[in-house]
């Protein structure tokens, strides 16, 4: 194809970098000492980063909306063609600035955060693959290229979760995460072979081009959909797949923050709203997403509610936030869902690299109950971490304030029904995440042993970097509410077709969004009160609380449902099946037969005095002799 | 003349080891003439799109002794001399019991087993089919492990069992040919037999292959053969001689008994993939891993037989694209497998644990082979399944479904073994433990390279395949048209 964006002959090196930075940093882990690998894998992720960056204003300035690079046939049999193919348009530009831009952040910031540990040359090779992986998921030009980034994630993401692999809890998790995922990407491939099928492509020009002649329903994109559905679901942590995820919190904070916030979780967001045209053609899978995502928002913001683990809170509160999103995928305001993962990867991954500057202060403790009062000892930290709770909190004029107010706007136009909800599950994440901030900076220090202390530069300059981008990151899409220019939805609106038209007259939304502050001041207020005022610390564990707080601080006992319903019977039928079906009905079967032809074979041996090369040459007499006999009668 | 020097050239230097005293030397000439072999085989699939050779060998049956190849065979034939260096290779250890006599059985083997592929001719095809046992068969019992003289006799039995049943179909297909009676497969091909005679037919000539492979229900000899083989005996077993059984039922059942395959088809398939689930969900529970990777050979095994009678271009391509990737991958895991037992002088999992600390590099290539087991996208493994999935969704989305099973279940007990076996915290037993040795970079690296390089560019192979589907379809005469009706 011809390049029709200027510098689009570029676009390989992006994976590039981050595929050489794994390749030098893994041959040559043994040779590279002190911060070596740390500074080569970011200084080649912040390349790929620049290069995207050129991309980008390229791409604005020539007016061009997509290009395609093909480097080679990768799969062809029949009428198969599949090519390893990038495709660089307005949603894949986006995804790329976010992976590589808060990427070599986060790879900026593990300099200093896995300064001491043994492995740390493995652990940015294994972050440099991450990266290669995840631009490969979104820069890939077909389904397929896509699939392969897509578990190429999952398994980078199984190595990162089990990094500190000494503890068989955490390998327990990075098991099950890649486990769950592949449950999902049976659905997903299963979907990419139906469109295949289909379309006779998997290539999203092909495929989305060809769908405008299929109709609205039709069972079959129905079930393509569905089936898609089905990979996101796992991938992006919905319910019911979505228990692997707190889990994962078992890796290392920077993991938690790149892959387990910022961008992999989304990779199903991003699926979706890519094809947002077979979408558009399936209300019955909208419908089905809008449910996911509300209970999934809803649901895990109640079980944030009680958790004291602060990685956890977190984890809890990126599935809710993934479930805003596929809310407004849902509602077929596509745009809406990808500017809400671009703050939320601002935001979210801001958040997590706080938490890991306090447990790295702490000495690794992460019960919030010990903390307390670090306000003081950690500026830095707590100034960055106080504008992130107010962005997710979506306080004007923090950036989650723009993004979810569209999701909310956009659930109102649909249903008030589903407005409430959505409102409802907005103002137990901004009750969770004051609790969070007042516990851990708040008050006294509740553990007097350890002496915490800022973190180093190298840690809290990409806090500050990633502080200012969820300050300001909501003006990339002001609404002509204020005044604004929609420009994210705009730059996105050729490459993803929203479903949204009608919108709300200014004084409904105006009124919605009054209504909304006050109960947002009034939550803050309650867990000002409740932490800083009353100084209430958490039950400890063991302590008596309400069934119904056991029951949220048990998340509902979904990992205790689950291994009850898989796990065990998984385990009861391979014992059975083996002790049982193979053991005692199979194999003895076969031995009777066997008996039966080894006696025969007995008397033949006595003919023979048991050597055994004779016994060859007469078995293969004996067949001819067999054969002569045949021709003969 | 090329295909005698490659059907012979092993054979021969075989017999010329056994007078040879010293091991080194004896390994050293195995292993050229191996590579040489291997060479050869490139540069015929490079040059010569398709020959045959064929000779006056038997009067009393009226046939030739034909060897030839099509896409199918050079498969085969590529597959199985990629991978007898790297067995040779395999045992050049400390060891030095009978060390001519066992490369001369290797070299037997691979000789029969290239006459298998190479044979145009179904009596020969059965003589070298027949032949392959006997080699294998002293590997076993000389070589192998505990219980091994019980556990031959019932795999040797067991097969045997089969090719009787081959052998009586072969005969019978023999006095249908008109005139001067023949066995060739050209004259095979020509039948056209009746429905209902291919509908017993079928079977007559399906029940040896799917031994062979192991096909559910037919499968008991294999997980108790594979645990007690040597490596060198298991390497040959799951990497080649499966195969085989794939190759037969491609070569018997689709030309000569189309009516009788399409007959039996849900039903073979329904076999097939109740060994999928059944070998997947058994192996998860095994506490020794060679006999975990056994039940794990047999659910690709068995998705790949599924694939082959599914009966379309994806499923077939990707059939013969697993032939060389699964034998590729079970081969670099049995050869870890054993190494890991030399290591720590145990197999069994509950006894493992924390290896990585002390073998680092043994993990690694341990972790790349498996990823190439549970197919993971990059890997050769996701090629062929892929394809194979496809092309099952073309029969039918549930087989699709059902099959595609392995991808979950195999993530769960192979990554459940890798986890067992090396991490955790550091094991003292393991303390004193050595990683990996120059001889096993040497056959670790490439066959893990292959395994990578074709997940990333499969294209040769499936061009090669590709000449193989359509050399298919050529043979397949009458059904053909319904076939081909079927896939497109």
């Amino acid at each position: 194809m011809v390049a029709s964006i200027p510098y689009i002959t570029l676009a390989w090196l992006v994976p590039a970098f981050p595929l050489l930075g794994f390749l030098i940093t893994g041959l040559a882990k043994n040779r590279l000492k002190n911060n070596q690998a740390g500074i080569l894998a970011s200084t080649l992720v912040s390349l790929s980063f620049l290069i995207s960056v050129l991309l980008f204003f390229t791409m604005k300035s020539s007016g061009q909306e997509s290009a395609t690079l093909t480097l080679f046939n990768w799969i062809s049999a029949g009428d198969m063609k599949i090519p390893f193919a990038f495709m660089i348009d307005h949603l894949s530009i986006i995804m790329m600035l976010i992976v590589t831009g808060v990427g070599s952040l986060i790879h900026i910031y593990s300099i200093g955060y896995m300064h001491d540990d043994e492995r740390v040359n493995t652990f940015f090779a294994q972050m440099n693959l991450f990266t290669f992986s995840m631009l490969l998921l979104v820069m890939g030009a077909n389904y397929l290229i896509l699939f392969i980034g897509w578990e190429g994630v999952g398994f980078c993401s199984y190595l990162l979760i089990g990094f500190w692999f000494k503890n068989p809890d955490y390998n327990y998790a990075a098991r099950k995460a890649f486990v769950m995922n592949r449950i999902g990407d049976l659905g997903f491939i299963l979907g990419i072979i139906l469109l295949f099928f289909t379309f006779k492509s998997v290539s999203f020009t092909e495929v989305f081009s060809q769908a405008a002649t299929l109709q609205t329903g039709a069972p079959m994109i129905t079930l393509i959909t569905l089936l898609l559905l089905v990979g996101a679901v796992g991938k992006s942590a919905q319910i019911p797949l979505y228990t692997w995820l707190p889990d994962a919190m078992a890796g290392p904070t920077p993991v938690s923050a790149l892959i387990h916030a910022a961008t992999m979780v989304t990779a199903g967001i991003y699926m979706i709203a890519r094809s947002s045209i077979l979408y558009n053609l399936a209300p019955i899978t909208l419908n089905i997403i809008i449910v996911i995502g509300l209970a999934t928002a809803i649901l895990a913001a109640i079980v944030g509610l009680r958790q004291n683990d602060i990685k956890k809170v977190l984890a809890y509160s990126t599935v809710s936030q993934l479930g805003y999103m596929f809310l407004a995928l849902g509602l077929g305001a596509y745009s809406a869902a990808v500017f809400h993962l671009t703050t939320h990867a601002f935001f979210k991954a801001l958040l997590f690299l706080g938490a890991g500057s306090i447990i790295h202060a702490m000495g690794g403790e992460q019960d919030i109950r010990k903390m307390g009062g670090l306000k003081k000892k950690m500026p830095v930290t707590f100034l960055t971490f106080l504008t992130a709770t107010l962005a997710i909190s979506g306080i004007p004029p923090f950036s989650g304030f723009f993004s979810k107010d569209q999701i909310l706007t956009d659930a109102f136009e649909n249903n008030p029904v589903l407005y409430v909800l959505a409102l409802g599950g907005a103002l137990i994440t901004c009750f969770y995440m004051f609790r969070l901030l007042y516990l851990v900076f708040y008050g006294n220090q509740r553990l007097s042993t350890s002496h915490p202390h800022e973190s180093p530069r190298v840690m809290t300059i990409p806090l500050i970097i990633l502080s200012v981008l969820s300050v300001f990151g909501g003006f990339l899409n002001i609404p002509s509410l204020f005044g604004g220019d929609s420009g994210f939805s705009e730059f996105l609106h050729k490459t993803i077709i929203s479903k949204i038209t009608a919108e709300l007259d200014n004084t409904t939304e105006i009124g919605l969004i009054i209504a909304s502050l006050i109960l947002l001041g009034l939550v803050i207020l309650l867990a000002y009160r409740t932490y800083v005022k009353k100084a209430v610390v958490p039950a400890k564990d063991g302590e008596k609380i309400s069934v119904f707080g056991r029951i949220i601080a048990n998340k509902f006992y979904l990992d205790e449902i689950y291994s009850a319903v898989f796990e065990k019977p998984f385990g009861f039928l391979s014992d059975f099946f083996y002790n049982q079906i193979e053991t005692k009905i199979l194999d003895p079967i076969i031995d009777e037969i066997g008996i039966l032809t080894s006696r025969l074979g007995d008397l033949v041996r006595k003919l023979q005095q048991g050597i055994m090369s004779f016994y060859f040459f007469a078995m293969v007499a004996g067949i001819l002799l067999f054969i002569i006999f045949i021709l003969i009668v | 003349m090329i295909l005698i020097i490659i059907l012979l050239l092993p054979i021969i230097t075989g017999l010329l080891l056994l007078p040879l005293k010293n091991p080194a030397t004896v390994r050293i000439i195995a292993l050229t003439a191996a590579v040489a072999n291997l060479l050869i085989t490139l540069g015929l699939i490079i040059s010569v799109p398709s020959a045959t050779y064929s000779v006056n060998w038997t009067h009393f049956m009226g046939t030739q002794f034909t060897l030839g190849y099509d896409g199918i065979s050079l498969i085969m034939i590529l597959l199985t001399n990629l991978l007898f260096p790297f067995i040779i290779l395999s045992g050049f250890t400390r060891s030095h019991i009978k060390i001519p006599v066992l490369n001369f059985l290797i070299l037997f083997t691979q000789s029969s087993l290239l006459g298998v592929f190479l044979a145009q001719n179904a009596f020969l095809f059965y003589i070298f089919w027949e032949l392959t046992l006997i080699p294998v068969y002293f590997i076993l019992l000389l070589w192998g492990g505990e219980n091994r003289r019980a556990i031959t006799l019932k795999f040797f039995i067991y097969t045997l069992t089969g090719s009787l049943f081959l052998l009586f179909g072969i005969i019978y297909l023999f006095t249908l040919t008109p005139g001067l009676h023949t066995t060739d497969f050209s004259a095979f091909n020509q039948l056209h037999i009746p429905a209902h005679t291919q509908n017993w037919l079928f079977w007559i000539l399906f029940i040896a292959f799917a031994i062979k492979m192991p096909v559910f229900p037919f499968h008991t000899w294999q997980p108790s053969t594979y645990t007690m083989a040597s490596k060198q005996g298991v390497m040959i077993l799951a990497g080649v001689m499966t195969k085989m059984g794939i190759y037969g039922a491609l070569r018997f059942l689709f030309p000569i008994v189309p009516e009788g395959v399409l007959y039996w088809q849900n039903i073979v398939i329904a076999l097939c993939l109740t060994g999928v689930i059944y070998a997947s969900v058994i192996a998860f529970r095994q506490s020794n891993i060679k006999r975990l990777i056994a039940f794990s050979s047999m659910a690709h095994i068995s998705l790949m037989a599924a694939a082959m009678f599914a009966l379309n271009v994806y499923s077939l391509q990707g059939l013969l694209f697993q032939v060389i990737s699964h034998g590729v991958t079970i081969v670099a895991l049995f050869y870890l497998v054993h190494l890991i037992q030399e290591r720590t002088g145990t197999l069994e999992l509950p006894q493992m644990g924390g290896l990585k600390h002390v073998a680092p590099g043994m993990a690694i290539l341990l972790l790349m082979a498996v990823l190439g087991s549970i197919a993971l996208p990059m890997t050769s493994g996701f090629v062929g399944e892929f394809l194979i999935i496809t092309g099952l969704a073309k029969q039918s989305l549930w087989v699709a479904l059902i099959g595609g099973t392995t991808m979950i279940l195999g993530a769960i007990y192979m990554l459940y073994a890798y986890q067992r076996i090396m991490l955790g915290d550091s094991n003292p037993a393991f303390s004193k433990v050595q990683d990996i040795r120059v001889l096993d970079y040497f056959i670790l690296i490439p066959l893990i390279a292959v395994i990578f390089v074709l997940g990333i560019y499969p294209q040769p192979v499936l061009d090669l395949a590709e000449a193989s589907v359509n050399s298919m379809q050529k043979l397949l005469g009458p059904a053909g048209e319904v076939i081909s009706q079927l896939t497109h």
